[in-house]
């Protein structure tokens, strides 16, 4: 399958079994259909999303695996990020239902098919997606909670510790 | 309105003047040592502490020897234990259990994610102060704890029960409870049903 595949796709081999293609989003129920169904990589086993915030585009993989689990294909997809929009693979695999729901929420990539796009981990989120590289966990983090002062007694005790360290080598140092 | 059987005993129970006067009485002394000998814990677990609870409750610390014992539902149960990080989500079905509590009530906060956030203190999605939310009436430390260190968390809380304390956390959680209602509205919005305000059995909140 790989094989003919090549002819079409230029395939990157990333070690022995470790495969990757890269196609457009027009294309990808195509690809992933003709693939799955035609090859012996015929289960899904995760969806990645990665944020290239500098290129302004969502590199998403769809990585196949085969029956034996000894050889993995990651197809590779790039959208923009102002306007992330893909078609959902819930027809070919239902296992996807979730995958999907997850990088809706983290993400804000919108499959368009699926249904089950609304809350997963995060209730009522309000804010942008959090996994998202324009936000800001710490500033967030200082917007909403505060923190419990340190203890009365807490001392900064690492000039101690270097202090007790240097006593010990010159102990060392006199023995010799 | 006169109510029957347990919710009459309970409402004696709950009566503040009742537990103040009778610190010293007898029969007030007996009920403390009584409860303090039989503490049903909520079988319910949050986090990575969870773990950490079967082998206190099993035959190697066998913390039954002590009168402490898991039980299904939050309606038997006494003390809720919150075992480590509590996401937002987690701590909105945490509440839920706890209002459904019968008083008294006792809640031990169990590793450093509920004291202070522990090594989720950036974590956009968890709690850093468990007692900002539910009253907590013993912080047992570390990351995990020991079940030693359960044990003695037990320990100082039955030594707590049988002395009664008045700073209580449900007298706490009954008194000021616009407190701890405001801080879970900052993070919940108004997402919090139903509302136990208003139809707390008999009591002026």
């Amino acid at each position: 399958m790989i094989k003919s595949l090549q002819k079409i796709y230029k395939i990157e081999e990333k070690g022995e079994r470790l495969f990757k293609i890269s196609i457009e989003d027009r294309e990808l129920l195509d690809v992933i259909g003709l693939i799955s169904l035609n090859s012996n990589f015929i289960t899904l086993s995760q969806i990645t999303c990665t944020d290239w915030i500098e290129d302004d585009i969502f590199a998403l993989n769809y990585i196949l695996t085969t029956d034996k689990k000894d050889k993995n294909l990651m197809v590779e997809v790039k959208i923009s990020r102002k306007n992330s929009k893909l078609p959902t693979i819930l027809n070919l695999f239902p296992q996807a239902e979730v995958m999907e729901r997850d990088l809706h929420e983290m993400y804000g990539v919108q499959f368009i098919g699926n249904p089950t796009l609304y809350d997963f981990a995060l209730e009522n989120w309000n804010d942008i997606p959090p996994l998202r590289r324009e936000f800001d966990t710490l500033e967030y983090v200082n917007r909403h909670f505060d923190f419990r002062k340190g203890r009365e007694d807490n001392r900064d005790v690492k000039a101690e510790i270097k202090k007790r360290r240097v006593k010990a080598k010159r102990l060392k140092n006199a023995k010799k | 309105m006169q109510e029957e059987g347990f919710i009459e005993y309970q409402k004696v129970l709950e009566n503040e003047e009742h537990i103040i006067r009778s610190t010293q009485g007898v029969i007030q002394k007996i009920i403390n040592w009584f409860r303090s000998k039989s503490m049903f814990v909520l079988a319910y677990g949050t986090g990575c502490g969870a773990i950490e609870m079967p082998p206190t409750f099993t035959s190697r610390y066998d913390i039954e020897r002590l009168g402490v014992i898991g039980v299904a539902t939050p309606r038997q149960a006494d003390i809720l234990i919150v075992s480590g990080y509590c996401s937002y989500k987690t701590l909105k079905r945490v509440i839920r259990s706890y209002e459904q509590m019968n008083e008294p009530k006792y809640v031990i906060a169990l590793g450093s994610c509920t004291i202070n956030g522990g090594m989720y203190w950036d974590s956009y999605n968890t709690i850093k102060k468990l007692e900002d939310y539910i009253p907590v009436d013993m912080y047992v430390n570390g990351c995990m704890p020991r079940p030693e260190a359960l044990i003695e968390g037990f320990v100082k809380l039955q030594e707590n029960i049988k002395n009664a304390k008045k700073e209580v956390g449900y007298i706490q959680y009954r008194e000021n409870n616009q407190f701890y209602k405001n801080n879970q509205k900052k993070i919940f919005g108004n997402n919090i049903k139903p509302s136990y305000e208003t139809n707390f059995a008999g009591m002026n909140l």
